[in-house]
């Protein structure tokens, strides 16, 4: 089979925009998590949200577009940008317009412009709607936008799959690649954290809270009690192997194994049966690092650890694993800022901490990196785990690396 | 690995919506064109501009969820759940464990839990204390996953949301799916329900008509909106053959492409469009001139009709004036998450039962909608289709579903 790699990323995130300021943040261990300014979260159990501070849309957007476009386009617009220049990939010259898509995952957006739009029907009554806030209440809006304002008309969808849904856009991405429909294809997920998203995950008592440790993402600490809910885009360039090498393009990682298992209860089988699974289909033997999705849930966590244990019987507990949500906070497409980092962490050779892992679960026997450490990766795992019953794998192998 | 001589075919299919609560209904109604679109009840809509669409009327959830089940699923995720039973008994596929590991479920969703959702936020601004149960089926997978749970469905899941084009485009990556073999059988469509917020969102961009929408005819003002689902149960042709399933035809090809153009607003040339279906042909193997019937997005409002009967001419010259084009919007209302899977299924029980759909209430054309939109349903041969679906954003997804007879 074509292999499929990734030549560019873009970050826009709770840790800050861009690589290097992505970076920076992860291997300095900074908090992303903190307290809820954009909306009162007085009447809730917890109050902290990683949200993206620090962006400047007016780098990537005039003036008036800043104006009309939400949030989550201006994050995906932003990132897409950075991401094809990091490719060096010019729409017209490397690639048309028509062969390149946008296949997004896509957390939440328009649910922002969804509550205004509904609180004027309530408040308000039927007349004098906001026109332009009901065409963003769709889930695409951030990912058409962007094709608008950056001229994308090759293959474009957006998709949800609760935790799963950057890389159920991955997957989804490297099929048309695979299937020649497209020759570059932007993806990865963005979410935009709202006020009624963040009332509805305290009201199904899905958010962290101060049971005396404060309110903190702690992935795989004995006392952790909820993820922290964050927002943010990370978006890569993938392309196929043949034509990335032909244009001499930088190649941060080869696409090795992805998998998916999907079912209802023991979801520690259905996370080793995505890691056996992709491990397979790469013909990998050897992992080093793992991007963990533990996301300081009880049972995201033990289902991610007894996932490996089942899979990696030998050496679980020896391959260093970190969760970045402990800095990024959890958002249903918060896989497209890990995949990101994993890019950077094989260009790199260094792996980021999880911070806030101070009590080690005894269900949770992982080797957990608690201070950020160079080592040379040739092969990351990054697993993907939804309680509702999707799981996916993602092995990401560096290019120049065994191939 | 892509294996050419995977392919993928249609064997089941499940459809609720205002003019057929099963597929015999809907095929009968669509023979007939009966029309659905009337008087909204299911919520106030004193105030707006229209107060009619294709509500799926008399429809009582304790007829087909027992009450606890009911508490978690909104009005979408009971539809797509009818759709999907009858699509998986039409199919006559024997669910035992060793089979779902192989079928998968990909749906589009349009507003998905909204209506849900909207309660909640009405009763939350009302300063009431909503039922936090009510949020539940508030992400777009939700449906997905309830699919895939109640019939032990283990295969790839995922879900798509491109507004007015996600289940057409759910089932053109089915067919991907099966080609590519990651699943044997994928369980496909969407559904869509009514909800406050998406009728007056529409309302407040002035494109729903007040009367019963009237696709490509020179009186129409607008779209009606609907609410319903599809499921289209795809799969692999071999295995579908070797186990003497009932085949409605094969997923030849399709395109999903962006307009890079508006938001709300269809490129006015039609040229991307047209782009849109020359690519999906291309991919089909499919000439112009040997499709016999398109399924039309044809939602009623001035602009998307103008633009469409642009790009057919545009595709097919001169030969557009023979081509039957229809828009079944203008019976089932215009389902948005729903409608690119009730339009499949709509294309493929016409090729079926050898008849074309008509636009029903269409009277008269306009100088730019001059072409044969089938004003009474017509018997007729069809061989190959393409059905049509344009989404906000500028997301468009075309199908080409081929007969299975002719095409072994």
């Amino acid at each position: 089979m074509e292999a499929v790699v990734i030549t560019g990323v873009g970050v826009i995130s709770p840790l800050g925009s861009g690589k290097e300021e992505f970076w920076q943040g992860l291997i300095k261990g900074r908090e992303g998590c903190a307290e809820i300014t954009a909306f009162d979260t007085a009447p809730f159990r917890s109050r902290k949200g990683a949200v993206v501070t620090g962006f400047h849309p007016k780098a990537f957007l005039p003036p008036l577009k800043i104006r009309r476009l939400d949030r989550a386009s201006q994050f995906t617009i932003a990132a897409a940008r950075m991401a094809l220049e990091d490719a060096d990939l010019a729409i017209g010259k490397d690639v048309s317009a028509e062969r390149l898509g946008i296949i997004l995952g896509s957390g939440f957006c328009g649910v922002v412009n969804s509550e205004a739009f509904h609180r004027g029907q309530v408040m308000q009554g039927p007349s004098d709607l906001n026109p332009i806030l009901f065409p963003n209440t769709v889930p695409n809006a951030a990912a058409s936008n962007c094709s608008i304002e950056l001229g994308i008309k090759g293959p474009n969808s957006t998709v949800v799959q609760s935790f799963c849904t950057a890389e159920a856009a991955l997957l989804f991405a490297c099929q048309q690649l695979l299937a020649h429909r497209a020759d570059a294809i932007i993806t990865g997920g963005v979410d935009e954290l709202s006020a009624l998203l963040y009332r509805g995950w305290n009201e199904l008592r899905l958010i962290a809270w101060d049971a005396g440790e404060g309110e903190r993402s702690a992935p795989y600490d004995l006392k952790r009690n909820g993820f922290i809910p964050g927002e943010g885009a990370g978006v890569v360039v993938i392309e196929r192997d043949t034509d990335a090498r032909r244009r001499k393009a930088r190649i941060y990682a080869k696409i090795r194994g992805l998998a998916t298992a999907s079912g209802a209860g023991h979801p520690e089988e259905k996370v080793a049966r995505t890691i056996t699974g992709a491990l397979k289909r790469g013909g990998i033997e050897t992992i080093d690092f793992i991007d963990g999705a533990g996301n300081s849930s009880p049972l995201v966590d033990a289902a991610e650890a007894q996932g490996l244990r089942l899979a990696l019987p030998d050496c679980y507990r020896d391959i260093p694993l970190s969760s970045f949500k402990s800095m990024l906070g959890e958002g249903i497409a918060s896989g497209g800022m890990r995949i990101a980092a994993d890019l950077l962490i094989l260009e790199r050779g260094v792996i980021p901490q999880t911070i806030n892992y101070a009590h080690p679960d005894p269900f949770c026997l992982l080797n957990v990196v608690q201070e950020s450490l160079q080592a040379p990766i040739e092969t990351i795992l990054h697993t993907g785990i939804s309680l509702d019953g999707t799981y996916m794998a993602v092995i990401l192998g560096r290019a120049n690396g065994v191939s | 690995m892509r294996n050419k001589k995977r392919r993928a075919v249609v064997t089941g299919m499940g459809v609720i919506c205002a003019v057929g609560r099963t597929r015999a209904e809907f095929l009968s109604s669509l023979q007939q064109g009966r029309r659905g679109i009337r008087e909204i009840t299911l919520f106030d809509c004193t105030g707006y501009a229209s107060h009619v669409a294709a509500q799926i009327d008399s429809y009582d959830p304790l007829d087909f969820f027992d009450k606890r089940e009911l508490r978690r699923l909104s009005r979408v995720d009971q539809f797509v759940l009818i759709a999907a039973e009858e699509a998986l008994a039409d199919a006559a596929l024997v669910l035992n464990p060793r089979d779902g590991a192989h079928i998968g479920v990909c749906l589009g969703a349009g507003a998905g839990g909204m209506r849900s959702a909207e309660i909640y936020h009405r009763q939350l601004l009302n300063g009431k204390r909503p039922k936090p149960s009510l949020l539940l089926p508030f992400v777009p997978s939700y449906a997905t996953d309830r699919v895939a749970e109640r019939y032990h469905l283990e295969g790839p899941r995922t879900t798509i949301t491109t507004a007015c084009s996600s289940s057409a485009s759910s089932v053109a990556y089915a067919a991907e799916l099966i080609r590519w073999g990651e699943a044997d059988v994928m369980a496909c469509g969407g559904g869509e329900a009514l909800s406050e917020l998406t009728f007056g969102g529409f309302c407040s961009l002035k494109i729903v008509d007040p009367f019963p929408c009237r696709p490509f005819d020179a009186r129409r003002q607008g779209l009606s909106l609907g609410e319903g689902a599809a499921v289209l149960i795809l799969e692999e042709r071999e295995r579908a053959l070797e186990r003497g399933a009932t085949i409605y035809g094969e997923m030849l090809g399709y395109s999903l492409g962006g307009e890079a153009f508006h938001i709300t607003a269809p490129e006015e040339t039609g040229k991307e469009e047209a782009r849109i279906i020359r690519e999906a042909l291309h991919d089909a193997g499919v000439k112009p001139y040997e499709v016999d019937y398109i399924n039309a997005h044809g939602t009623g409002t001035i602009l998307n009709d103008q633009v469409e009967s642009l790009a057919i001419k545009e595709v097919w010259g001169q030969d557009a004036y023979r081509l039957p084009v229809s828009s079944t919007k203008s019976m089932i209302g215009h389902c948005l998450g729903a409608a690119g899977g009730l339009e499949a299924a709509a294309s493929l029980l016409a090729m079926h039962h050898g008849f074309i759909p008509p636009t029903a209430g269409f009277e008269q054309g306009d100088e730019i909608c001059d072409l044969d939109y089938v004003p009474q349903a017509r018997e007729a041969e069809i061989e190959i289709t393409l059905s049509n679906s344009f989404a906000f954003g500028g997301n468009c997804t075309a199908l080409i579903f081929g007969r299975e007879v002719l095409r072994s």
